[in-house]
């Protein structure tokens, strides 16, 4: 059984131009050990999605369909107090340091170690600061930096306390949202490294989300590339960058430049960002899409099965 | 930035002021403060004082004991309670209380008005130069409103007094204004040096533009709307220092003010004996005071960058 | 930055700060209309007392001179003679200043922890009854005109229900019977301490309350809280851990800055009440035309005034580690 499967997850949220589809009907699924990535331009949802897995949606959002099966249970109809439960221990996130994701007055050992005593109530406190330091070490901080707090660290440091936290209930699901977008180069490359690290070695499932997709080829075992909530293409890493099918995936891929390989250019039109409120009928994607034809702006396309581990979204491509 | 067709709900209604872009923005800031309740509690308030103060001119005319400084009733020299002849009683030597009420509403519109019109030119002038010029004369103004802001205003005023005197009106709002600008040049400055590194002002300084006429013509406009904000805050303030001074007896003997009045019940010992004396004063001081501290508040929402999208007029 | 640096450099600041209002205090009462002898020297002095006062405080000099001369009469705690009690001002001075210190301080530190915790539930609580009553009942409170409020106080709690002494801070008959315990005198003094601190309290702490209400609603939009909720923790945790000590550090700065305003207010609750301290003394003196005593009254007062600036800035300083490390 899959880890987590994700089924027609459509999720929304009231605002005062009206209802925005942020996700619409976007199935996935992940195996124990396995990486997915989910790759898009910003607004596509996939932030959205990372948090609905975490149940961390805003008030103003709403679900509007599917199901989260994780283990086998429908994460959407767990109560608040079952959710903290699965919260940290069984799926964890890791943000981006850019964001102020570390509490300013407090030392940054005691952040981590508070997650440990939060979800296990025996652990006594010495305990648990002696995980924090192990976990220190695995993502390569020295153990004496423990009791500083967060203004005192590098970028790259705290995105790797940032990761210790996340890896400190030993969750079996990670989800990391941009976690190397504020950084430089060099250190995107370290925490990259790490990232991969200890996947590899805690066979921890991983959600990466990023608007980067060379970022997330190098990390993930799968991708997803997401339009306007709309999951567009799905499968395995090398299948879909072998062979791109789904228009907007090639725009993608042309926007990078590769050493051994030449990618056909692919000419879009400009476009504005789509509307969410009211979406165009047929494709998400028809607008900006330059082989789309008149019936693509009519019908809703369907997934189209290149290869048992790759699909697109795409009614050319029959 | 083009709207999709299919999005152009019907919330947006005809401008019929769009070539007039400070009427379309007051229209629409209006529509925001409509919603506020307590906005239109305030406004509401603040109407009432405003027809009370303007109704202080009448009693007089209607017969010369009403006046509230000199008008004294043939029948009556000392405190009564309300009647038909005086609805709010009169006073330890027998004036009419309702009009020395109607008249205090009139000072405290002109001191709270004037003291905070004056303080907050002041305080938005060297906010604008502080931030402008930068370095040297930034350091020496802020450090002026530093010193300036340590002191109680109040007590500042009152040896102020006892070295040059009785104080008339004017004096005390002139006091008034000296002392409650740096609050207001703080958030001027602030705001003065994040729009100093705007485009716009690059292109004017390009173009060959004075200081000078950058500051007024350029910075000034969009400043202001922060400005007209804090007066509110000023008016407030500035009724209750008169009104303390007054109440402290180094108010100007020849006005009567509410502060003024709760001065004479507390000094002819009425403390006790007329509530129909000691109580309305207070409650208007107080109650006029809420409705422009509402009236702020109400439009901080009406002005707020996080709320609103800055739109600097260039 | 270090602590200690930080501090020392407020101190210095606040000394310069203190130093020109000393300054400018001395050119006002020099500058001012009337003739300055008359203002420090008691005109019912004899001839001779008067010489020596004027040669003391330097009165026949030049200016610079008279400057050094005022300087040093500071330094050394001559604040001059009193006209109205005859004693000296610095005598008098110091022993109001323990009053003032008592009720001034036991307000603020009411009113702010009384006002921030009503604050913090206003915040969990928004958009509720409980918090449009408990915001609208501080903008109420917060507005009230103090003098009056004190005089409404004494009315109905002193006079008509007569459980508070109406004025002072000491019942004489206590304080002078030679057999009243101290236990006895500290609780004649609560006492009386009761309806002003009620007064200030009821003023101040309606501006905290607001202040915390949306100092929480900010903090709580903040990305770290969305990492405790991530972390699994409670709710209450996260407010009071997570979001609380952050959002209460501007209130600490906002104590700082309303400091003047609570000093003038405690000048008003002592008049109005009769309570024995710096302020009342400055309102007297200066009613009385007694600038001796007025001028030390004030000058105390600034100096309470930056004192405490000081003590609200090391404060924060602690508390905010961004500045301690």
């Amino acid at each position: 059984m899959a880890l987590l499967a994700v089924e027609n997850l459509s999720v929304g949220y009231h605002t005062r131009k009206g209802f925005l589809k942020s996700v619409q009907a976007v199935s996935f699924s992940l195996a124990e050990g396995e990486s997915l990535g989910l790759v898009g331009e910003s607004g596509c949802g996939k932030t959205t999605i990372g948090m609905s897995l975490m149940g961390l949606l805003p008030e103003n959002a709403a679900v509007t369909g599917g199901k989260i099966l994780f283990e086998g249970i429908d994460l959407l109809q767990l109560s608040k107090k079952e959710i903290r439960q699965v919260r940290w221990k069984k799926i964890a996130m890791i943000f981006q340091a850019a964001m102020n994701a570390l509490n300013p007055v407090h030392r940054v050992g005691e952040q981590i170690a508070e997650a440990i005593l939060a979800h296990d109530t025996e652990i006594s406190e010495e305990t648990a600061m002696k995980q924090v330091e192990s976990l220190f070490q695995v993502v390569g901080i020295p153990p004496d930096r423990m009791k500083d707090y967060p203004h005192q660290y590098s970028g790259g440091m705290k995105q790797r306390a940032i990761i210790a936290m996340a890896l400190s209930c030993n969750p079996s699901l990670i989800i990391a949202d941009e976690p190397t977008t504020a950084l430089d180069v060099i250190v995107q490359d370290q925490i990259l490294n790490a990232i991969k690290d200890f996947q590899n070695k805690l066979n921890v499932s991983l959600i990466f989300i990023s608007h980067d997709i060379a970022v997330v080829a190098d990390v993930c075992d799968s991708i997803g590339i997401m339009f306007a909530g709309r999951l567009v293409e799905y499968g395995n890493v090398k299948d879909v960058f072998d062979a791109p099918m789904h228009p907007y995936t090639q725009s993608l891929m042309a926007s990078y430049l590769t050493l051994d390989k030449d990618i056909a250019q692919l000419d879009s039109k400009p476009g504005e960002t789509p509307d969410l409120v009211n979406p165009t009928p047929g494709c998400c994607f028809s607008e900006r899409c330059a082989v789309a034809d008149a019936a693509c702006s009519l019908n809703t396309p369907e997934w189209v099965e290149i290869s048992p581990t790759h699909k697109a979204l795409c009614s050319r491509f029959k | 930035m083009t709207a999709n067709p299919s999005t152009q709900t019907s919330n947006i209604r005809e401008r019929p002021y769009k070539r007039f872009p400070t009427i379309e923005r007051l229209a629409e800031g209006w529509a925001v403060y409509k919603e506020n309740l307590i906005g239109k509690i305030g406004l509401t308030l603040l109407v009432i004082f405003a027809l009370m103060a303007v109704c202080s001119f009448f009693p007089p005319l209607i017969d010369p004991m009403y006046h509230p400084m000199t008008g004294v009733d043939p029948l009556i020299s000392h405190s009564t309670g309300p009647s038909w002849r005086h609805w709010l009683g009169t006073d330890f030597i027998g004036r009419d209380i309702l009009c020395q009420l109607l008249a205090g509403a009139r000072i405290a519109f002109m001191v709270g008005i004037s003291a905070a019109f004056m303080s907050i030119f002041l305080g938005t002038v060297i906010g604008m130069i502080a931030g402008y010029a930068g370095k040297i004369m930034d350091t020496l103004l802020m450090r002026l409103a530093d010193m300036i802001m340590v002191m109680p205003t109040l007590l500042v005023v009152l040896i102020l007094s006892s070295l040059f005197g009785q104080l008339n009106i004017w004096t005390i709002v002139l006091l008034i204004a000296l002392f409650r600008w740096p609050g207001v040049s703080r958030v001027i400055r602030a705001q003065t040096l994040s729009l100093k590194e705007r485009p716009f002002i690059e292109a004017a300084k390009v173009t060959g533009a004075s200081h000078f006429r950058i500051i007024f013509r350029h910075i000034m406009p969009n400043v202001l709307p922060l400005s007209l904000l804090y007066m509110t805050f000023r008016v407030t303030s500035a009724i209750i220092i008169e009104a303390a001074l007054a109440f402290l007896g180094f108010g100007d003997p020849s006005t009567v003010s509410w502060g003024m009045m709760l001065q004479w019940v507390w000094k002819t010992g009425h403390m006790f004996q007329a509530p129909y004396w000691l109580l309305p004063p207070g409650i208007c001081i107080s109650l006029l005071t809420l409705s422009f501290y509402m009236l702020g508040r109400a439009m901080e929402e009406v002005l707020d960058p996080r709320l609103r999208k800055e739109v600097a007029q260039e | 930055m270090e602590v200690r640096k930080f501090v020392l450099k407020r101190f210095v600041e606040i000394f310069i700060i203190f130093f020109v209002i000393l300054t400018v205090l001395f050119l006002l009462f020099r500058l001012a209309p009337g003739d300055p002898v008359t203002r420090m020297v008691d005109p019912t002095l004899t001839p001779e007392d008067s010489q020596h006062l004027i040669a003391q405080l330097g009165l026949d000099q030049p200016m610079g001179l008279q400057y050094l001369y005022y300087i040093k009469n500071f330094l050394t705690g001559n604040f001059g003679n009193s006209f109205h009690y005859g004693e000296t001002v610095s005598s008098i001075i110091w022993s109001r200043l323990p009053n003032t210190i008592i009720l001034f301080t036991t307000s603020i530190l009411l009113s702010a922890f009384v006002g921030v915790f009503l604050g913090k539930i206003a915040s969990w609580k928004k958009g509720t009854k409980t918090d449009t009553w408990m915001t609208l009942g501080a903008l109420v409170c917060h507005t009230l005109f103090l003098p009056w409020l004190a005089m409404l106080m004494i009315w109905i709690f002193g006079f008509k229900i007569g459980w508070f002494p109406l004025n002072g801070m000491i019942s004489p008959e206590i304080w002078m019977d030679p057999s009243s315990g101290v236990w006895l005198k500290i609780l004649d003094v609560l006492h009386h301490m009761v309806l002003p601190l009620a007064t200030l309290f009821s003023i101040h702490f309606g501006s905290y309350l607001l202040l915390m209400r949306s100092s929480m609603l900010d903090t709580l939009k903040e990305d770290y809280i969305l990492t405790a909720r991530a972390k699994g923790l409670e709710e209450k945790t996260i407010r009071n851990k997570h979001a609380a000590p952050n959002a209460a550090l501007p209130v600490v700065t906002s104590v700082g800055i309303s400091l003047a305003f609570s000093l003038s207010g405690g000048a008003l609750t002592e008049t109005v009440f009769s309570w024995p301290g710096i302020g009342r003394e400055l309102v007297f003196a200066v009613s009385n035309s007694d600038y001796p005593l007025a001028q030390g009254s004030f000058l105390l007062i600034a100096i309470v005034v930056l004192m405490a600036n000081l003590v609200v800035d090391v404060l924060y300083a602690y508390l905010d580690p961004r500045i301690k490390y």
